[in-house]
């Protein structure tokens, strides 16, 4: 029994990041429309409601600047050095793209739920 | 702050070097802004155990690094499909090379039923040999497909060409309701055939392989085998080399899972030609005497009764082959007048 609930909880937790996977990018990516740093834009995402890790946020804020979606600066703010995101224009661009993608998505898997 | 400094450095160790400065950086001040804020929330400095928990619920050092590499395989889902296929032939082949060219060196060299050992010994090393190496071209085919896309996209499976037309029809299960011959049974089948294809052969060498301790026995005896069995005995061989072969080539042309009835019969025919062979002999002289002049007194009755329980069995035995075949016959055209009617209707 025992068991079989870990196995549950497994598999609900994997589907779960897998759900959150492409959510969060697109999320990230509507966040930096204004200017952060890693950490700011952490809280930002939480006070919305979706927390999210150190350790996935700040190199999935790497990957998004190695594909050309967001630019980066450090600068010295409150006495400190940080590394300062924003979204690039390719990046603007996928968001709009993205959004709209999502929307469909959204859309067809409410109309799924309710119908079924 | 030290043991965030410690665990940053710990860390920076399985950091990418050339950017392992940059990202140590940025993680400290936001990491450091993270620890400012909980304690203004708490209006007191972290205690050093507060902040173990903290950076433990962060992840191990090398588990915070490994998210900052791009997500790598060995052999990744695009090509993995394709690398069990080879995988698959590659070691079914080299063990049936490996078996065949061991058999024949037996044959040639007449070497000891120990060598057939060896050589059986020898097959877990070719296996794990063939698979580094398959698994070793794989890698570099990921490897090429990761860096170089554009130019090994046929590899990376979006650009196969390949036809819905030129796809097998459905295989059904038999109408005896029998699972269908999986791949690994039928390499099985090609394996241990051609293993006892093996065995025949030594016997004349080494006729202990087939009748044991009965060899050395018969050898003592005034009888021996008469000649009829050397015809007999190349009949058995070449009906072997014709199953296996036959499976060989239904294993090369992916047709392995599909019924064998021309096959069956094939085979079930031709083995009743050393059968009628034996059966026909004159005078039913399936043994001899050695010394007919000097033993015909003393051994001549045992040798008409041993003739005659061989004799007896293998009418027997022949009578078995051919109401199965018989029998097998009627149960096909059985089916195939079931399945002319089912499509006339």
């Amino acid at each position: 029994m025992g068991y079989s609930m870990t196995m549950t909880e497994n598999l609900f937790e994997n589907l779960r990041m897998e759900l959150r996977r492409g959510c969060l990018t697109l999320a990230v990516l509507a966040q930096l429309r204004q200017e952060r740093y890693g950490y700011t834009l952490r809280k930002a995402l939480a006070e919305r409601g979706l927390e999210i890790d150190e350790s996935t946020l700040y190199p999935l804020l790497r990957r998004l600047e190695s594909q050309g979606l967001l630019t980066s600066e450090w600068r010295e703010e409150e006495k400190r050095n940080k590394r300062f995101y924003r979204l690039s224009g390719d990046g603007e661009q996928m968001l709009g793209q993205l959004f709209e993608e999502w929307q469909t998505i959204n859309a067809a898997v409410d109309a799924t739920i309710q119908n079924s | 702050m030290e043991l965030l400094d410690r665990y940053l450095q710990a860390v920076k160790k399985h950091l990418p070097w050339q950017r392992q400065d940059d990202i140590i950086a940025e993680l400290k001040t936001n990491l450091e802004a993270q620890l400012e804020d909980k304690e203004a929330e708490l209006g007191r400095p972290l205690t050093n155990s507060e902040i173990e928990a903290w950076l433990k619920k962060m992840g191990a050092p090398f588990q915070v690094a490994a998210r900052y590499f791009p997500q790598q395989y060995l052999i990744g889902p695009a090509v993995f499909r394709m690398y069990w296929l080879v995988l698959r032939l590659a070691v079914s082949w080299a063990v049936i090379i490996n078996l065949f060219v061991s058999g024949v060196q037996l044959i040639v060299n007449n070497s000891s039923p120990n060598a057939v050992g060896d050589a059986i010994l020898r097959i877990p090393g070719v296996i794990m040999s063939v698979a580094a190496w398959v698994t070793l071209i794989f890698a570099a085919i990921e490897f090429g497909a990761t860096h170089y896309p554009s130019r090994l996209q046929a590899l990376t499976g979006d650009t196969f060409d390949w036809s819905s037309g030129a796809l097998p029809p459905v295989e059904s299960r038999s109408t005896s309701g029998k699972q269908l011959r999986s791949y690994a049974y039928a390499v099985a089948e090609v394996v241990f055939g051609f293993i006892a294809l093996v065995w025949l052969l030594l016997i004349p060498q080494h006729p202990y392989l087939l009748m044991g301790p009965g060899a050395y026995y018969l050898q003592a005896s005034p009888f021996q085998a008469a000649p009829v069995w050397i015809p007999v005995y190349w009949c058995i061989v070449a009906l072997n080399v014709i199953q296996v072969g036959w499976r060989g080539i239904d294993l090369i042309r992916g047709r392995w899972s599909g019924p064998r009835r021309a096959q069956h019969f094939v085979v079930k025919i031709l083995g009743l030609v050393p059968l009628v062979l034996v059966l026909t002999i004159r005078d039913r002289a399936y043994f001899t005497l050695r010394h007919p002049a000097a033993d015909e007194a003393h051994y001549g009755a045992a040798l008409a009764a041993i003739n005659h329980a061989i004799h007896l069995g293998l009418l027997v035995v022949c009578f078995i082959v051919v109401a199965e075949l018989l029998w097998d016959l009627g149960r096909t055209g059985v089916e195939s007048y079931r399945k002319r009617m089912a499509a006339m209707q």
